[in-house]
């Protein structure tokens, strides 16, 4: 066995050498593993979160006209004390970033979302409550979904409100400006405790629809763009199947039921899953005006976690995309490895395929793949649910450890895909359309995101034109800290 | 023991049941967000906590965030309480449409259920012949 200058550095820190050194080092640092740069992106972040602080100009100018407020969510509680790591990913408390961008000026601040779990966790100073890959410990109290609610994959705005979003609880309601935690939205007082799923859509009106999904059962929300609760109503979507995303187009809900079962939910969650492939991909399609006006499709058998959009031609047509998987991906190492800081390569067989569901008013769906390895597909949000072309994913991976390394946008009048790489030292997360001012077009947008700048050990918010993401960043905002990976965002 | 001797005991249970049971249990309910509508409480034995059978139990009409009832003439023994915040008055503990409470509820040593109600190990309590006092926070 040869031992690389990490498996040294590890060592020495355990304390052999240091020792023998005469050195004395804190406690907390001695027991610290030497940690790849990578991990930076799944370090704990400070409990108090990060004050608001500003972000300079490092790079291009300023576009005129860009003005609002990126909010993003992701799970930032990985560690307490000297060795216990959350036991996925997918269960780090939800910790909220705010990049506002006013005058050409960035600043970012951050908060977690304060959570029942994240206080008695918090106050025990180790991971206790049961979640998606965590068993937890018995004597966690669950009276409801939102006890062990991680508040951690998504947020949306409604009407000024902020929300952070999981899967299996409620949204947690939040100030907008201070980040406060106000606590778990009831849409209406006989929905208390439902869950929201962390994919709600908005049509170009700003009416959001969202799914509460249980075994298999599903309800649905519509909520007009003041926030109050229009109608809902419930589904059978025939299986217990995970569904962590969906698709709508102008006059359809698409719910796609992939054949990833989930008969027990019993935690840790994921260990109950089954991939029966043989079941196929089903898609029920949904008339927003009359739920009992449905129909199913079916398709090939895939897995997803993301759509882009759907759409719907005059003969009732339905395409949308999603980045597909053969079969399910749940991170690396089941999504226990990396916030240990552990890589042990990429598996090939897990990567995805953007592809474009066809699915016809009658007659199976057909799947139309463009071989593009990426994932958070994101669209023109003045376009949801309408005629469109252009769909961004974060793209491009290296071998030496998780994350993606680019951005592409693909054209499906084209089959041209744009991509920027941005090289080993960058970690890019999902990047967001921004309508331009006065602009119309899918082009007349802003793409902008994080990325964590392994260089100088920062996440960097990065502003493409969509039309012409190959040229590079228009601009790049550089605060002086990095903040954890996370999944979804929204712009306000 | 036969099954003769059996009922015999129970039977000499029923008829000294009058001098044992002056043990008045007291049951405070704190914390109740809504001052309105009422508390429905049962209280179980351990055969009738899993089966949902209550030997006797109380309505407390809510007009302050913290209430109490006193249940006479139960036999000494181990009991458990679950209870529920009628906020609306309708008789039931309303649900969401996937069944999980929408009410407040709570048991009785504040036990909480994991994924269901409070386990019998973990709400019982005892009611001496001096009685019991069981304070139950809605929180």
């Amino acid at each position: 066995m040869s031992l690389s200058r990490r498996h040294f550095l590890t060592r020495s820190a355990a304390g052999t050498a240091v020792i023998g050194l005469g050195l004395s080092l804190p406690t907390a640092f001695a027991a610290s593993p030497d940690m790849p740069d990578w991990h930076r992106g799944y370090t704990t972040a400070p409990a108090g979160g990060f004050d608001p602080a500003p972000m300079r100009l490092v790079y291009g100018k300023a576009p005129a006209g860009l003005e609002g407020t990126l909010y993003r969510n992701g799970p930032a509680q990985f560690l307490y004390g000297q060795g216990d790591y959350a036991s996925h990913w997918f269960d780090g408390d939800g910790m909220i970033q705010k990049i506002a961008i006013a005058d050409g000026k960035a600043t970012h601040s951050g908060r977690f979302a304060d959570t029942v779990k994240r206080r008695i966790e918090l106050e025990e100073q180790r991971f206790s409550a049961p979640g998606f890959g965590t068993a937890g410990d018995p004597s966690f109290p669950v009276s409801s979904p939102d006890d062990v609610n991680a508040a951690n994959t998504s947020v949306i705005v409604i009407d000024g409100e902020l929300y952070a979003l999981w899967e299996s609880g409620s949204a947690i309601a939040m100030d907008a400006e201070t980040l406060e935690t106000k606590g778990p939205k009831a849409w209406r007082s006989d929905l208390a405790g439902m869950p929201f799923l962390a994919h709600p859509k908005r049509e170009p009106d700003g009416t959001v629809w969202n799914l509460a999904i249980s075994g298999p059962r599903a309800g649905v929300y519509q909520i007009a763009a003041d926030g109050a609760l229009k109608t809902f109503g419930l589904l059978d979507i025939g299986k217990a199947a995970y569904i962590h995303d969906w698709a709508m187009t102008d006059r359809h809900l698409i719910i796609m039921v992939q054949p990833w079962i989930n008969e027990s939910m019993r935690p840790p969650i994921v260990d109950g899953f089954e991939w029966r492939p043989e079941d196929g991909f089903k898609f029920l399609i949904v008339d927003k005006d009359d739920f009992s006006n449905r129909r199913w499709a079916q398709g090939p058998a895939r897995a997803f976690y993301h759509t882009g959009a759907a759409c719907e031609e005059a003969d009732g047509t339905i395409r949308l995309d999603a980045a597909l998987y053969r079969e399910p991906v749940l991170g690396v190492g089941g999504g226990a490895d990396e916030i240990r800081g552990v890589w042990t390569g990429r598996d090939e067989s897990a990567a995805s395929n953007l592809t474009q569901i066809v699915i016809p008013p009658s007659g199976d769906a057909r799947l139309i793949e463009t071989g593009i390895d990426g994932e958070f597909p994101q669209v023109d949000p003045r376009r949801h649910g309408l005629q469109r072309r252009l769909t961004a994913v974060v793209s491009g991976h290296v071998t030496s450890r998780p994350g993606n390394t680019a951005l592409s946008v693909h054209d499906w009048s084209s089959g041209r895909t744009d991509s920027f790489d941005f090289g080993d030292s960058r970690m890019v997360e999902e990047f967001l359309f921004v309508a331009k001012p006065g602009g119309v077009a899918e082009e007349d947008s802003w793409l902008i995101g994080p990325v964590l700048n392994l260089k100088t050990g920062t996440s960097d918010l990065c502003v493409f034109d969509a039309g012409h993401v190959s040229e590079g960043p228009v601009c790049i905002w550089r605060g002086d800290r990095a903040w954890p990976l996370g999944f979804h965002g929204t712009w306000s | 023991m036969t099954k003769k001797t059996l009922i015999a005991a129970a039977l000499g249970a029923l008829i000294i049941a009058p001098l044992a049971n002056a043990a008045p249990l007291t049951i405070e309910v704190e914390n109740i967000g809504t001052e309105a509508g009422t508390i429905r409480l049962g209280v179980f034995d351990e055969a009738g906590y899993k089966s949902d059978e209550a030997v006797n139990g109380a309505n407390i009409t809510v007009d302050a965030a913290k209430v109490s009832v006193t249940i006479e003439g139960l036999a000494p023994g181990e009991y458990g309480i679950k209870l529920y915040h009628d906020v609306d008055d309708n008789g039931d503990m309303n649900t969401n449409p996937f069944g999980m409470p929408t009410e407040p509820f709570a048991f009785s040593n504040n036990a909480k259920g994991r994924f269901g109600p409070a386990s019998w190990s973990e709400a019982k309590f005892s009611v001496t012949e001096e009685g019991a006092v069981q304070v139950i926070s809605l929180k």
